[in-house]
């Protein structure tokens, strides 16, 4: 199923730990190129920014090529001729991302990601304006229109599983979020579907890597099943509306989701599970040691004390961040001293030593990124020249101070 | 039980591997160390590695430590703004010195000697404890204009002295946060200063910006240059590069007397491929391709009205930009 051949992404992974572990010093240069040449791939791979800007001018052509068909060869036309044509448009750009694979021998090159994202695009929207002819951004009640998403589902999950691409498996959870929609109004029954949903791609992700440990596949699924488990948890947690995101996030955690609009059960069941399923999560990702499942554990962790106050109809306080912050830096300063106090620093298989230059260059990458974004949302405006003025007026500031004094 | 049984499935998988010819990192490290690549010592270290044995947490927690210290700042923020009437002015800034000086107190006992070169952190707490410090400034210095009126407003001059106290920390403690937090602010004093001029305040935003970039671009170079953390160069390289093409794209987009700003532009451009294909920095190579193609496909297509025409353009630049990139990627960027 999958495009490339085990021995070959195998290889690339092994290339992959030999470079860090010589960038860490733990292999000589001399040991480093042996090992090199013994992990020739065939497949042409490239670096992040090549990989991202080719795949933004990769989109741009497939798009422009696509609208430029339409509008010379088919305008006028009706939708159904156009949703005829994207279907079609969608099956040539699936044939040219698999083309780019097998006799360009592509691998994450930006070029072949974008012609297997174009294919989904053109599905679904081929499929809305052939099938149902209408505004595809347009809600629809008529379940026959979830054949748009579970398409677009079906699609995504395929190119996961044959590219090894973790957004397509994001993309897949996004449309089958869609789903739900089509089938029912009541909110609580397209949360419990959902849950559903991702529960069962869970549990087949959780039996398929067992088989995989410490291989390249470990690194497709792990992303997966972190994705399920963080999907699993927004869709139980009633207070977490992505509806509301661009009212701030302070403000938007709560502003959903009031008890009166579902029945008592299934609000307090809710309620219990956002407390239970951070541990289960944080535990699987300890077992695991899964980098990104304990991610998502803590995540939760945090999203649960954001939002168990709203839950219990408690009021928030301004100090309820800062309380947050104590106890974040609290578990971080006690973790790092408890394993520290281990024999060699390790305590039962965890460290908090770097052992990877990964670790390094991402620290000094999100730290002068990270930097840069706080200052402007702490540092109150310019406009201070009347009498009366009082900075900032906003309580979503990154650093608070945005409220007025 | 549950170990026990993990273990003979692993075992098992790799088995079947081995007879379809599949090696994974394991099998490979089992494979050199009989063939004398590495020592068995290697092999012992390599393969716990690989195993993740042991699994470091190091990412982890400076992501909590951070997380920590920006929700701690909001809420001190809120806190002081929605009570200081309540609180009183002394008070609120009673505490935010108290919090201000404890961080500096700790972050000047505990640091090493200053050195030319990157010096790592004592601990792993002290870079957030310098960060918490650094923005709880921020706050105290928002809170004492805003009541005293200090500087009558002139929240520039606070900036600049900010910036000054930033860079100074940053280079100090070796902290990018600060440095960042140092050059923002910087950028903040350039704005505000422009800002109160009375016209063509478009036009002076972007000679400005362009003096900034070129400012912090040289003094990043002549830092790095004397041999004074020189690890900070980058950081000041990527925020020069992106405000000066942002600015450059300004000028290009003006309906008239863009014509040097185009020009410009290409000669930014022509740098910063040449100066990513140098260093092996992609991120330039990248920068260069996409401001460039927005400032050149915005030149061509400003007159056409004709959509066909729009759309053709789009489809020939997108596959000679994609080609471009490919020969790019195939000569210089094939390491990852």
């Amino acid at each position: 199923m999958r495009l490339y051949s085990a021995s070959s992404e195998e290889t690339l992974r092994a290339r992959t730990l030999i470079k860090d572990w010589a960038g860490e010093g733990i292999l000589t240069k001399e040991q480093h190129q042996r090992l090199e040449q013994e992990t020739v791939s065939e497949l042409r791979t490239t670096n992040i920014f090549l990989r991202l800007v080719l795949f933004l001018f990769t989109l741009i052509s497939v798009c422009a090529a696509a609208a430029l068909f339409l509008e010379i060869f088919l305008r006028p036309s009706s939708e159904q001729t156009d949703g005829i044509f994207l279907l079609i448009g969608a099956a040539v750009s699936y044939a040219a991302a698999e083309l780019a694979v097998s006799r360009g021998r592509l691998y994450r090159y930006g070029i072949e990601e974008a012609l297997a994202v174009c294919s989904v695009g053109f599905l679904c929207l081929g499929m809305q304006f052939a099938l149902f002819s209408g505004h595809p951004l347009l809600p629809a009640s008529d379940a026959a229109h979830s054949l748009v998403p579970a398409a677009g589902v079906v699609l995504s999950l395929w190119i996961w599983r044959r590219f090894g691409l973790w957004y397509a498996f994001l993309a897949a959870m996004i449309f089958a979020v869609f789903l739900s929609g089509y089938w029912t109004s009541s909110d609580a029954v397209q949360r419990a579907l959902v849950a559903v949903f991702y529960l069962v791609g869970l549990i087949c992700v959780a039996a398929l890597r067992t088989r995989h440990r410490f291989d390249y596949l470990e690194d497709a699924y792990s992303p997966a099943e972190a994705l399920l488990w963080l999907g699993i948890y927004l869709a139980i947690n009633l207070k977490l509306s992505p509806s509301n995101l661009p009212a701030g996030w302070w403000d938007w955690v709560g502003s959903a989701g009031a008890a009166s609009e579902y029945t008592r059960p299934f609000y307090w069941t809710t309620w219990a599970l956002i407390w239970v399923l951070p541990p289960v999560v944080l535990v699987r990702g300890i077992r695991q040691k899964d980098r990104f499942v304990i991610a998502v554990g803590a995540i939760s962790f945090i999203l649960t004390f954001v939002s168990n106050k709203p839950y219990l109809g408690w009021p928030r306080h301004t100090w309820d961040p800062m309380l947050l912050g104590i106890l974040l830096t609290g578990v971080a300063l006690f973790i790092r001293r408890w394993l520290a106090r281990g024999p060699g620093g390790v305590r039962g298989g965890f460290t908090a030593a770097r052992l990877s230059g990964k670790d390094k260059q991402w620290m000094n990458a999100a730290s002068a990124a990270l930097g840069l974004v706080t200052p402007q949302s702490i540092t109150p405006s310019p406009q201070t020249t009347s009498e009366d003025f009082h900075f900032g007026g906003g309580a979503s500031g990154g650093g608070g101070a945005g409220g007025d004094f | 039980m549950y170990d026990e049984l993990d273990r003979w499935v692993q075992q098992q998988y790799q088995l079947s591997q081995l007879s379809e010819g599949f090696m994974n990192i394991l099998v490979r490290l089992d494979h050199w160390r009989e063939q004398g690549a590495i020592s068995p010592q290697q092999h012992v270290y390599l393969a716990a590695l690989a195993r993740r044995e042991p699994f470091s947490l190091f990412l982890e927690l400076n992501i909590l430590f951070y997380a920590g210290v920006l929700a701690f700042v909001a809420g001190l923020g809120w806190t002081v703004t929605t009570y200081s009437q309540q609180l009183g002015d002394v008070l609120v800034l009673v505490i935010l010195s108290a919090i201000f000086a404890a961080c500096f107190w700790y972050c000047f006992s505990r640091a090493p000697a200053w050195s030319l070169a990157q010096t790592p952190a004592p601990n792993a707490a002290f870079d957030y404890v310098l960060y918490l410090g650094s923005l709880v400034w921020c706050i105290e210095l928002a809170y004492l204009e805003n009541r005293f009126r200090l500087l009558s407003g002139q929240w520039d001059l606070y900036l600049l002295a900010t910036a000054g106290f930033f860079f100074f920390l940053a280079y100090r403690f070796d902290n990018r946060f600060v440095l960042s937090l140092a050059l923002s602010s910087f950028a903040g004093w350039f704005g505000l200063t422009i800002s109160h001029w009375p016209s063509h305040q478009d036009a002076a935003y972007r000679q400005y910006a362009l003096l900034y970039c070129l400012l912090i671009g040289a003094v990043g170079a002549l830092l790095q240059y004397r041999g004074v953390k020189p690890h900070f160069f980058g950081t000041y390289l990527n925020i020069a590069a992106n405000v000066g093409f942002w600015a450059l794209l300004s000028g290009v987009f003006q309906r008239d007397g863009y014509a040097l700003w185009f020009l410009a532009l290409l000669i930014a451009c022509a740098v910063s491929i040449a100066w990513g294909l140098k260093r092996r920095q992609f991120a330039f190579v990248a920068y260069s391709a996409v401001y460039g193609y927005v400032g050149i496909s915005s030149m061509l297509i400003r007159n056409i009205r004709d959509f066909t025409s729009i759309l053709t353009y789009f489809v020939f630049t997108g596959v000679a930009m994609v080609v471009g990139l490919v020969v790019i990627a195939r000569r210089f960027g094939r390491q990852a």
